[in-house]
């Protein structure tokens, strides 16, 4: 039956053209028109890509441009001078220097050597005329 | 069937192919003998419909893939280097040292160009390095050319901001190094073509131009340590008004260089027009008499062949007469002194009879293991032959005993004395950085470990109790031995003309094998100023200068510091049996 019912449509005709003909030129059609439309997006698409990585390698480009302007600017020397000519920082001398564990024996020695001072009252803030 | 096999000597695979082409020729013959000759004709067409649908279907496929997959999300991954394209610098922890960056280069086409006058005069205005010859050249040309390269993105856009017709830029890869003068000397250059020329950029030329576009080439120095010992360096070479200087910081341990500092500098961005004395490494490339650190591999030469201990008594009553010269001492102390107090006054006279005790074969062999008598086994290709004389006569021995007679890089006195401080292991020193977990190179053994522990302890004896006193920096153990060379001038030696050295060490306790750092500092013709009372010697003025590095790349070195009780105060009592060491 289902054999029967095949043949028959591929006997079938529509103004002389047989209907599988008209099928299998339709479906060639879609297929171009779809080729054609896909590939167009696809060119859009490449195009947004190509762009995309040229402002990579651009934005690249500008890394390492600043990658050297920052290794310039950590130059030790010029921390160095920094430092010294507005902060006035200078090596810390060792007897400024405890290791965590040491501090509960430092604390207790300094507080045999000074005992705190006694608390002071706070002096009464002076009266300003609004 | 022999014949057959001979005349058809091809594979199976083509064998089978050629009798089914055969039986596909024959087909029609067999269908016409059969009485179905229309089965011939159908087979043949399905067979060609066959071979046109594969080639299509092959075909639509490759198309698909092509369309779905063409590899334009990939494009960023693939950059074409540049022939002279060399891979980044860093140091050890990834500072960059040196990296190509994008230049452009700048083209004049005369034919765009209305007012050659006009163009000449804005360009020279904002291009100062501009050559006006050259550019008058290309501007009376007819065609376009080359002018000016190097230019930075800021040049440029300042060149383009002036709107001159017939101006235009091209990319051009070059190197360039951020830090300037900062470690110029270790990290060197290159040309324009991309050929290493000095320092570490030639000694590692083909992997660092292998690793171009891979990653970066990691070298050993800490640039923080090397800002550190540049700074000093320079400080103490300009207060003393010396001529060169140098400076040298090596773990011990490994033998990795952690800072590298010749003085004066100069900066590889203009290494074309810098002074050649500038450029010279003079930590590699220029050889020194050392003079009394020199007595560093004497004492260790001693000890180790068991010709003298620590207590011997050497005889520094009177001056040496040997030959043509005559050995005197710097202090005067005329006495009869142990070995240890040799080192600590820096007895000449003790250390020449000390030489003398060992004798010159010994000495031959004991200098040789400590690679004093060739160029310093380095991957800087600067690295320079000692001067030595070739008959180690008496005269000869006892001078070498204190640092005479003998010139060598200071490079060459490093990695002997590292060999002598890290347990007896004699190893080459590097420039790359050995990755975390990575051995060192094995080396060589050249004196027993207990040498190398009494040799660090006369090295602290030193510091606490000798010459070396203004490098004792409270916290780090420091040992050291101060050198005070006459510099000789047309075969004389100049009283004052010195090359001071101060060889430190530090920390001098805890185990042999653990990291320890060297330092060494040394000033070719310092002068004495009054803070240090007319005297221009090691002790005066290299050895402030080495405990100054020390004391700032402790830390960065994570050196534990321990301040021993009396350490600031005044000298610690000696006790020699203390001296020696019975490592194994």
């Amino acid at each position: 039956m289902i054999l029967a019912g095949v043949s028959s449509i591929f006997g079938q005709r529509i103004r002389g053209f047989r209907v599988v003909d008209l099928l299998a030129l339709t479906v060639l059609l879609a297929l171009a028109f779809g080729v054609y439309a896909f590939k167009t997006l696809a060119g859009r698409e490449s195009a947004d890509i190509a762009d995309v990585q040229h402002q990579i390698v651009d934005e690249q480009k500008r890394v390492r441009l600043l990658k050297a302007e920052i290794a310039h600017l950590e130059d030790p020397s010029r921390i160095e001078r920094l430092s010294t000519q507005y902060l006035g920082l200078k090596p810390v001398d060792a007897k400024r220097e405890a290791a965590a564990e040491a501090l509960p024996q430092i604390a207790g020695q300094a507080a045999v050597a000074a005992p705190p001072a006694a608390v002071q009252p706070a002096a009464k803030p002076a009266l300003v005329k609004p | 069937m022999t014949g057959g096999a001979i005349s058809n000597p091809l594979s199976p695979a083509w064998r089978w192919f050629s009798r089914r082409m055969w039986w596909m020729e024959h087909a029609f013959e067999r269908a016409r003998a059969s009485g179905k000759a229309e089965d011939d004709t159908r087979l043949r067409i399905f067979f060609v419909l066959a071979l046109f649908s594969a080639g299509f279907v092959t075909l639509g496929l490759g198309a698909s893939k092509a369309a779905l997959f063409s590899g334009l999300g990939h494009a960023g991954d693939y950059v074409a280097m540049p022939p002279n394209a060399r891979a980044d610098l860093v140091d050890r922890n990834g500072q960059i040292l040196a990296m190509d960056l994008i230049h452009y280069g700048l083209y004049i086409d005369p034919h765009e160009i209305a007012d050659p006058k006009g163009t000449a005069a804005a360009l020279e205005a904002v291009l100062p390095g501009i050559v006006p010859a050259r550019l008058d050249k290309s501007l009376a040309g007819d065609r376009r050319e080359y002018v000016i390269g190097g230019l930075t993105p800021e040049l440029r856009t300042q060149v383009h901001d002036l709107a001159l017709a017939g101006v235009s830029f091209e990319e051009e890869s070059a190197r360039s190094y951020p830090l300037a003068q900062t470690a110029a000397h270790v990290i060197g250059f290159s040309g324009k073509d991309g050929q290493g020329l000095a320092g570490a950029e030639k000694a590692l030329d083909g992997e660092i131009r292998s690793a171009a576009g891979k990653g970066p080439v990691s070298l050993a120095i800490d640039l923080r340590v090397q800002g550190a010992l540049q700074d000093e360096l320079d400080r103490a070479a300009s207060a003393h008004s010396a001529i060169g200087g140098t400076g040298l910081v090596v773990n011990v341990r490994t033998g990795e260089i952690l800072g590298m500092a010749s003085y004066p500098a100069y900066d590889p961005n203009d290494a074309a027009t810098a002074d050649q004395d500038h450029m010279t490494n003079h930590v590699a490339a220029t050889v020194y008499e050392p003079g009394s650190v020199f007595k560093v591999f004497t004492l260790a030469m001693g000890l180790d062949a068991g010709v003298a201990n620590v207590n011997t008594m050497l005889d520094a009553r009177t001056p040496l007469a040997l030959g043509g010269q005559t050995i005197h001492d710097y202090d005067k102390d005329n006495a009869m002194l142990p070995l240890w107090e040799v080192f600590t006054h820096s007895s000449n006279i003790g250390s020449a009879r000390l030489g003398m005790m060992c004798g010159p074969s010994r000495m031959e062999r004991y200098f040789k293991s400590f690679g004093l008598f060739a160029a310093a086994p380095s991957e800087l290709k600067e690295s320079a032959w000692p001067i030595i004389n070739r008959k180690l006569t008496d005269n000869v021995v006892a001078s070498m005993s204190f640092g005479h007679a003998i010139s060598v890089t200071p490079l060459s006195l490093a990695t002997g004395m590292s060999a002598i401080l890290n347990g007896g292991v004699y190893r080459p020193l590097t420039i790359r950085k050995l990755e975390p977990g990575q051995a060192p190179v094995a080396g060589r053994r050249v004196i027993q470990a207990s040498t190398s522990r009494t040799m660090l302890n006369l090295m602290r004896l030193n510091v606490t109790n000798g010459t070396g006193g203004k490098a004792n920096i409270p916290g780090y153990r420091v040992g050291g031995k101060t050198g005070s060379a006459e510099k000789a001038i047309g075969g004389h030696y100049q009283r004052n003309l010195l090359v001071s050295s101060f060889a430190a060490i530090f920390p001098t306790d805890g185990p042999l094998e653990q990291d320890r750092y060297f330092v060494l500092i040394m000033l070719d013709q310092p002068k004495a100023t009054a803070e240090t009372f007319g005297f221009a010697t090691g002790g005066w003025t290299a050895a402030p200068a080495a405990g100054r590095v020390i004391e700032r790349i402790g830390p960065l070195l994570g050196v534990q510091r321990v301040v021993l009780p009396g350490e600031t105060g005044a000298k610690p009592p000696v006790d020699p049996k203390a001296l020696t060491g019975d490592e194994q």
